[in-house]
């Protein structure tokens, strides 16, 4: 059974998100191998209604990944993914199998799969990172 | 142990097992590349070695020069490096030393993969070797389970060996010769960065092999905690595990059509992913080709994982999935008996994209999972029929 630790707000969420995609962006090993994969990806988050993509930066902009929290980009995500808040949250802690969640509706995905899957190994680090985050400083998401 | 004192024509001479005589005219016609009267260093006694175990093969001393100018045999300059000491027991002798029966370091060594020679050449490491598999038979290990992990042992390192030596041959000792270094110059290189990599390999397998004994034990905890305690108890030795065999529908064709470069890079993503998606308690035993054997003790999460496996592969050339729930008999790291070569042949039914599964997978798995019945089949080399079913995802609403 999934144990679930739900987000306090929307607010909470964007904000964990956001900690979670600039550690992904930032570090030194990850970032530049996430921006070499180049996968742009979609993550659609129904119970909170938002949405965040996701991609490599361009030559000109900073860092290794941009994201923004809306559709309203110029660019088409090669992966597109569905969750509900609790779901992500275990997915970012490296405690969600997406194949587990896809064949048990946790998650939906459509696209490219395969290259998202190629990403696994690249942000396991950041699971991590990001449960260390979590037991310090958000005790209620704690899996 | 290394010795620093130097060699002398005749001792070398000795330890290679050719004469004198046959050494100074291999010196004198360069097939070892080094000047008379010069000091032999480990790296030359070891290219010695090298170079008469090339002449029992019926190579000839023009062949072996040039190979030696090429720097083909250049690897052999790190043999000196991983030198195994001389032979110091006799097998009585280490029977006395360790308490052990003769006829059980004989077994022992058959287990690891040794050849019948070895208790003929005993060493003061392969005798503490055997002192430690003492202590843990003095310890209460039962001696059946010690010759299993005396084999897996053998097996799992005998492939780390091998594969290190021919990665270092393929993506180092290649691309020298591809460039065209000089032979010495070489062996030079390959015995530098050989001393450099050496002492690494052993402190990250004691990590791996912690961390990983680390993973299993958490698992046999939850397997024990929730075994149906309903269930007949099994016999010693016995598993009641979920299988799934899968491999790449039409690999063969792709071999053909897209070449072997391509249709290897599509089975490393396809292991890759199997990989990286299991449940925690599942994990791959083995590769055979494209086809991946897995083994899991919650058979429902196996089903569930070989569904949603097939949802995230969109792309050809698709997987096909057997899975399969029973009895098996546990040996040697492996999973062996009728239920796994059921598994097998369950997986041999289906077509790319699909997961196959017998009843007993049904009766577990969750409501999220539709499953049409395809019949009782007769799968090859079965006397009684079995079954089957097609899995799939089941309706969102």
């Amino acid at each position: 059974m999934a144990t679930t630790a739900s987000f306090q707000s929307a607010a909470e969420f964007r904000t964990v998100l956001d900690r979670v995609f600039t550690m992904m962006s930032e570090d030194p090993e990850i970032g530049p191998r996430l921006h070499a994969a180049d996968v742009p990806q979609r993550f659609a988050f129904p119970d909170l209604d938002l949405v965040v993509n996701i991609r490599a930066t361009y030559d000109e902009e900073y860092g290794n990944l941009i994201w923004v929290w809306s559709d309203d980009v110029d660019w088409e995500p090669r992966v597109r993914m569905e969750m509900a808040s609790d779901t992500a949250n275990r997915y970012f802690q490296g405690k969600e199998s997406i194949a587990l969640a896809v064949a048990r509706r946790r998650i939906k995905t459509s696209g490219d799969v395969m290259a998202a899957l190629t990403l696994i190994p690249i942000i396991k680090p950041v699971h991590a990172a990001f449960a260390r985050v979590v037991e310090a400083e958000y005790p209620h998401l704690r899996i | 142990m290394t010795t620093e004192q130097e060699l002398s024509t005749p001792e070398v001479a000795r330890r290679v097992g050719v004469t004198p005589a046959t050494l100074r005219r291999w010196i004198a016609s360069q097939v070892i590349p080094m000047q008379a009267g010069s000091a032999w260093t480990q790296g030359m006694v070891a290219h010695a070695r090298i170079v008469a175990r090339l002449r029992e093969r019926g190579h000839s001393l023009a062949e072996i020069r040039q190979a030696t100018e090429d720097g083909r045999l250049a690897f052999g300059y790190a043999e000196d490096l991983l030198r195994i000491d001389d032979a110091e027991y006799t097998l009585k002798q280490a029977a006395k030393d360790t308490g052990l029966e003769p006829a059980l370091i004989e077994r022992i060594g058959s287990s690891l993969g040794f050849s019948t020679s070895w208790t003929e050449q005993l060493t003061e490491d392969d005798v503490q070797m055997l002192r430690y598999g003492a202590a843990a038979l003095a310890a209460g290990l039962p001696l059946v389970a010690f010759l299993q992990l005396c084999r897996v042992y053998g097996q799992a390192l005998a492939q780390i060996a091998d594969a290190e030596v021919r990665l270092f041959h393929l993506y180092v000792h290649e691309p020298m010769m591809r460039e065209g270094m000089p032979g010495l110059q070489i062996a030079e290189q390959m015995e530098g960065l050989t001393r450099q990599l050496l002492p690494l390999a052993s402190p990250m397998m004691d990590h791996l092999h912690q961390r990983f004994l680390h993973h299993f034990v958490e698992q046999d905890v939850i397997g024990h905690m929730e075994a149906d305690l309903g269930d007949t108890q099994l016999d010693l030795g016995r598993l009641r595990v979920a299988i799934a065999f899968a491999d790449l529908a039409g690999y063969t064709r792709l071999t053909e059509e897209q070449g072997e470069e391509e249709a290897v890079s599509a089975v490393e993503r396809f292991v890759e992913a199997v990989e990286h998606t299991l449940p925690e308690d599942a994990r791959v035993i083995k590769t055979i080709g494209d086809e991946v054997m897995i083994v899991g003790s919650d058979p429902a999460a196996l089903v569930d994982w070989a569904v949603g496996f097939q949802q995230l592969m969109v792309k050809r050339p698709l997987p096909r999935i057997g899975v399969h729930y029973g009895e098996t008999l546990y040996r040697e790291g492996d999973y062996y008996g009728r239920e796994v070569n059921l598994a097998a042949r369950v997986a041999a039914r289906s077509a790319g994209g699909e997961v196959i599964v017998t009843r007993p997978l049904v009766e577990v798995a969750g409501p999220h999972l539709e499953f049409e019945r395809i019949g009782e089949v007769r799968l090859k080399g079965f006397a009684h029929s079995t079954e089957l079913f097609l899995a799939r995802p089941g309706d969102d609403d």
